[in-house]
């Protein structure tokens, strides 16, 4: 596939301008140059790196992966160099002209504020994502994201703690997604960023025992991309700042259907595992459909969908 | 004694090449008796590998729809590369042990499959003052094929394979052809001793020390031995186990799940005894095996 010329790919999420609204989804590439032999990143919108915390972190005991239909179950716990190392030596590392989102992970709020801060004013680093919704570490994501009072302490603390644009990560084990939103909007935050992995178990009956070491995973993948799409459609008719879909994208129709369900960008996640260069391939194949659409802009899809009249 | 810890060189020749990504056309995938599946795969612009190193292979043939149940890709040890009729082949053994390998072998030739490789780090190099022994078990077996065909015409080098039955046993003829001391072991002893390929490493060990190394090799050191091990974690274990009670180094090729096989998934930890992990597809799949905390390996 062959980027369309004809169609204005460029979107503003939340105050990042993007090339195109394609993103790479935190945790699933790294800190970007372990993609270098399969994808130029500048084919991307962008990437978002992996959640960083303020000292370096250790992950869980393996296993920390399964397979699940359509998907993967996974508890690697953040692990991470931390944001020192990452402002050091990971930063330098990736290309020029590649749109960088740091994440910001934390297990407190002050904590979380402080990371924040120190990536403040950092040369490249275009925009922050907090992860508010990591569905596997005991003492922190799942409480930030799944109660609202938490959640708006939060929003409101990295607030004041930053000047970039402000994205959270929302968890999808929530009961209303749209309320978690509207939360994140009222604090100040510039966008959404949803899903993150939706919390699940996989069992071995043969030993009675949780297949991941750590017992509870989260499930990515294909599986979840409809849960995904009827969370982000949620979302927008809750909120009006951008909201950035996640979940199970494979191919450009995918990410074309979380745009139409009011997503201004998409992040591709899992998919990147098997197929290294698909995010770029997305990337072309959202503005191809665009122009088969006779669209002049690919932010033209954003919230299009149409619902049957009742 | 022997067991002094050698010097990890590269292989002569080494480019270590940056991966590639390709829907390689399949040229065979057939069963050769018994178990093993044997895939030839045409791969433009593969760009060589070395011993120990491992591709990403997608779980079956990419057909006009994507297919994402199973979705992950499966790792598996480059078995050797040729050039066919000008073009680039790569062989993989197999043996169909889930869904993953079972839709694998229904490839037909034309069919293509995704493969991204070569990946991680190789066996290190043995010196010219080393013995080397290598003990392959199941699938294991063709990880160390390249390894024992590079070392062939150089070095002292003793192979000891073992798997379930004669059936299970891979690409036997292969190594037979390299011309090298080979040592089988089945449980059902349908093919070389009754036992565990294990055991033919406590002999070869045993033998070893009876013998007389005071002789220098070829740089006026005393030969040093050396044990290159893959397989079931279990037998890798148990290798590292007696190689330790020896006094010999050993190097373990580990085998643990991975969703990416670059670095990035960060599935494929393997804990270390300084503490930590290590990940089995960037920073292994060799690795010393008295680096690996085999209490913590699951």
């Amino acid at each position: 596939m062959t980027r369309s010329e004809a169609v204005d790919s460029a979107v503003n999420l939340g105050g990042i301008e993007l090339r195109n609204p394609v993103l790479t989804a935190s945790g699933t590439f790294g800190y970007g140059t372990e993609f270098a032999p399969f994808l130029d990143l500048r084919r991307l919108g962008g990437f978002v790196a992996k959640s960083l915390t303020l000292e370096p972190r250790v992950g869980n005991p393996p296993p920390r992966i399964a397979e699940a239909p359509s998907g993967m179950l996974n508890a690697i716990s953040l692990e991470n160099v931390g944001v020192e190392a990452f402002i050091r030596e990971k930063l330098p590392a990736i290309p020029e002209g590649v749109t960088i989102i740091a994440s910001v992970f934390e297990t407190d709020v002050d904590r979380y504020a402080e990371v924040c801060n120190r990536l403040t004013g950092v040369p490249r680093i275009a925009g922050l994502e907090l992860n508010a919704s990591c569905p596997h570490v005991k003492s922190g994501g799942i409480e930030f994201g799944q109660d609202p009072q938490i959640l708006g302490a939060l929003v409101r603390a990295a607030r004041r703690a930053t000047t970039l644009p402000l994205l959270v990560k929302l968890s999808p084990n929530v009961t209303h997604i749209g309320e978690m939103a509207r939360v994140c909007e009222g604090e100040g935050a510039n966008g959404v960023s949803l899903i993150n992995a939706v919390q699940a178990l996989e069992v071995n009956p043969e030993t009675r025992r949780p297949v991941l070491a750590n017992g509870l995973g989260g499930l990515s993948g294909p599986a979840i991309r409809p849960i995904a799409l009827r969370m982000v459609w949620q979302a927008s008719q809750a909120v009006t700042i951008p909201i950035c879909g996640i979940g199970g994208i494979e191919s450009a129709e995918d990410a074309v259907k979380f745009l139409l369900c009011g997503a201004t960008a998409v992040q591709v996640g899992t998919s990147n595992y098997l197929q290294p260069a698909v995010a770029g391939d997305v990337a072309d194949g959202i503005a191809s459909f665009a122009e088969r659409q006779g669209l002049a802009r690919v932010s033209d899809l954003v919230g299009a969908l149409e619902l049957p009249q009742r | 004694m022997w067991g002094e810890p050698v010097s990890e060189a590269s292989w002569p020749g080494s480019k270590g090449s940056d991966p590639i990504r390709v829907d390689a056309e399949v040229i065979r995938n057939a069963a050769e008796g018994g178990a093993c599946i044997r895939l030839a795969l045409e791969v433009p612009g593969w760009p060589g590998f070395e011993p120990g190193q491992f591709a990403m292979l997608s779980p079956g043939p990419r057909a006009a729809a994507a297919r994402s149940d199973p979705l992950l890709p499966r790792p598996m040890a480059v078995f050797r590369t040729r050039v066919e009729n000008g073009r680039s082949v790569v062989e993989i053994l197999y043996k169909v042990v889930g869904r993953g390998t079972a839709l694998l072998s229904e490839a037909m030739p034309g069919q293509r499959v995704g493969i991204v490789g070569p990946l991680g780090r190789a066996f290190p190099a043995p010196g010219p003052q080393e013995r080397v022994i290598v003990v392959a078990g199941g699938t294991g077996i063709a990880s160390v094929f390249e390894l024992c065909a590079r070392l062939a015409r150089s070095q002292h080098v003793e192979v000891l394979l073992g798997a379930r039955n004669a059936a299970d046993l891979m690409a036997v003829r292969d190594f037979e052809a390299l011309d090298l001391p080979i040592s089988i072991a089945t449980d059902d002893g349908s093919n070389g001793q009754v036992g565990l390929v294990t055991d033919l490493l406590e002999a070869a060990l045993e033998r070893f020390g009876t013998e007389d190394h005071s002789a220098p090799g070829p740089d006026a050191a005393p030969m040093r031995l050396r044990v290159f091990s893959c397989g079931p974690t279990a037998m890798m274990r148990r290798c590292a186990q007696i190689a330790t009670e020896a006094g010999v180094p050993c190097v373990v090729a580990l085998e643990n799940a991975m969703a990416c096989g670059f670095g990035v998934c960060l599935g494929c930890a393997a804990p270390l005894k300084r503490g930590g992990y290590a990940l089995v597809c960037r920073e292994g799949p060799a690795f010393d095996a008295g680096a690996i905390d085999w209490e913590r390996m699951p």
